[in-house]
């Protein structure tokens, strides 16, 4: 019980510290690709910090959905981030359900996320909100066949079961039903992070923006939550991406020296990850709305064969 | 390095290869822009090259190494320069909206590679385990996909340009079928091949040229205006 909460408590730490991390270099690394000055690396950590002291303002009429909201947001981010094995291939939570689990917590944050957009009665909430579940919906099926394919060569829907599964068969990313579930898995998080193809996530002033409607009403704690909540998921899902399918460095166990290689390995695979974001939102620009389901189903395209591939190949 | 002269690595290099060429493929169909398309089609016929010379290297077939050069050379460098010039002279960068919805023709794609693998698993038999013959299984499906796809987006694409990248990718679809089953056709036949597609994409940017001069668009559904 001791081990587990110290498991908990050590993989919950990373999250809280790591994710405003990564937002922050994806954001430097972008600002210097285009040949600007940009914020500096930890400038997400002093957002945070000085949101968390400042006041806030509710609309009157908003209901108790709208304060709850922010929490769930963040509750189930954290919570879906200790079931995905980061460090080492055992996740310190694996309570129930598995991966299936990690997919629907996500849902349930989003879902609160647009019912607090809605619950203002803003407009520009509900446009927000309605874009959003859109979105969500082509982009939800594409994911869990990336998922199964996945979750099939491993035979369990277990995280730490697909990672340690994943060890035990190093070469297997070269295979093409591999190689497409990793294609399809990247456009969904690119449309699920809310980045350029699909949405503009540096903006709070346009008609097409998606995540950042939905937050327009939020200020002072509840908009850090909202916003540490969205680095925490953007984080769990490109850990899920990178341990899935490279598990370079992944500890069997939970020794220091272990955790420590694994540490390292992991945020060197994060990183290779970012780029690969960065070079993607810099290269394109924002698609108009109607042609983001184009997008998505070229994911779900590519999850579709990837799951009939792991049958014929 | 003991990998490089595993044989099952090669099959595994190969088949993903012949993976990335698929999604490429795919790729095209969803794609409005006639300069990407171009250059995804450039991309796909290196990936072709580069399968022509792996088969070439694992199986000792040395007159497949001239066959993977020509396509390097020709499909992946000569003719994607040809069609890219055509697109600068007639000045029309955009495909209009194709006759079925970007949506629907991805999904019918994957129906088509679907079928494709219908079709090859007729000509696969297991209990003949040579290299060749789970090879030939893995990449024929992606050869026949890549044929119908091909097809498919010459009857779904209204642009002259399009229709031919349309049977450009058609052709590969082929080349990728008879390298993986027989090792490559004889020299001659290939050389014969790679010729008549050069010449072919001459006559087609010329006529699509022609196209957008009378018509200032290459809509081939225009060119019913011509009856009397």
């Amino acid at each position: 019980m001791i081990e587990m909460l110290a498991k908990s408590g050590f993989q919950l730490l990373l999250l809280l510290l790591v994710a405003p991390l990564i937002s922050g270099i994806i954001k430097t690394m972008k600002a210097r690709l285009q040949t600007r000055c940009g914020p500096n690396v930890l400038q997400p950590y002093r957002d945070l910090f000085k949101l968390l002291r400042k006041g806030m303002v509710i609309p009157d009429t908003a209901s108790w959905i709208f304060s709850a909201a922010p929490y769930i947001v963040f509750v189930t981010a954290a919570l879906v981030g200790l079931m995905t094995p980061m460090t080492a291939t055992d996740a310190p939570l694996s309570l129930f359900g598995g991966v299936l689990a990690v997919v629907y917590l996500l849902a349930l944050g989003r879902f609160f996320l647009a019912l607090s957009g809605l619950d203002t009665g803003s407009s520009f909430g509900g446009l927000g909100s309605s874009r959003e579940m859109t979105i969500s919906a082509i982009a939800e099926p594409a994911m869990m066949l990336a998922i199964f394919t996945v979750a099939l060569g491993a035979n369990s829907t277990n995280l730490s079961e697909m990672a340690r599964s994943a060890v035990s068969q190093s070469w297997r990313f070269l295979a093409p039903s591999q190689m497409l579930a990793f294609a399809a898995l990247f456009i969904v998080i690119i449309a699920e992070t809310g980045r350029i193809p699909v949405d503009n996530p540096a903006t709070h002033l346009e008609l097409t923006m998606i995540h950042e409607a939905m937050i327009l009403e939020y200020s002072g704690p509840y908009l850090a939550l909202i916003e540490w909540g969205a680095s925490i998921k953007q984080l769990v899902l490109m850990t899920l991406l990178v341990n899935t399918f490279f598990p370079f460095g992944l500890s069997s166990d939970w020794s220091v020296s272990g955790l420590g290689l694994g540490l390292s390995f992991y945020l060197l695979k994060l990183l290779l990850l970012a780029c690969c974001i960065v070079l993607v939102e810099t290269t394109n620009a924002k698609m108009r709305l109607f042609r983001v389901p184009e997008l998505l189903a070229v994911a779900f395209i590519l999850g579709a064969l990837a799951l009939i591939s792991t049958f014929l190949f | 390095m003991s990998f490089i002269d595993d044989p099952q690595f090669g099959n595994t290099m190969i088949t993903l290869m012949a993976a990335l060429v698929l999604v490429l493929q795919i790729a095209t169909v969803g794609q409005r822009w006639l300069i990407t398309t171009i250059r995804i089609f450039a991309v796909q016929s290196f990936f072709l090259a580069a399968i022509a010379g792996t088969i070439a290297f694992f199986n000792q077939a040395n007159h497949l190494y001239i066959a993977a050069l020509l396509t390097l050379v020709l499909k992946a460098i000569l003719l994607p320069f040809l069609l890219e010039r055509t697109v600068e002279r007639v000045g029309i960068r955009k495909e209009i909206e194709p006759l079925i919805n970007v949506p629907l023709s991805l999904l019918i794609s994957g129906c088509l590679t679907l079928v494709g693998y219908v079709v090859a698993e007729s000509f696969y038999h297991p209990e003949e385990t040579s290299a060749q013959s789970a090879l030939g299984h893995n990449t024929l499906a992606v050869a026949i996909a890549l044929f119908l796809i091909g097809f498919f987006m010459m009857l779904n694409r209204r642009k002259a340009l399009t229709q031919v990248l349309g049977l450009l990718s058609m052709e590969n679809g082929l080349f990728l079928a008879a390298i993986s089953l027989t090792y490559g056709m004889p020299l001659v036949v290939e050389l014969g091949i790679f010729f008549d597609v050069l010449v072919a994409v001459m006559v087609f940017g010329i006529l699509a040229y022609r196209i957008g001069e009378s018509f200032d668009s290459m809509d081939v559904s225009k060119l019913r205006s011509l009856r009397g």
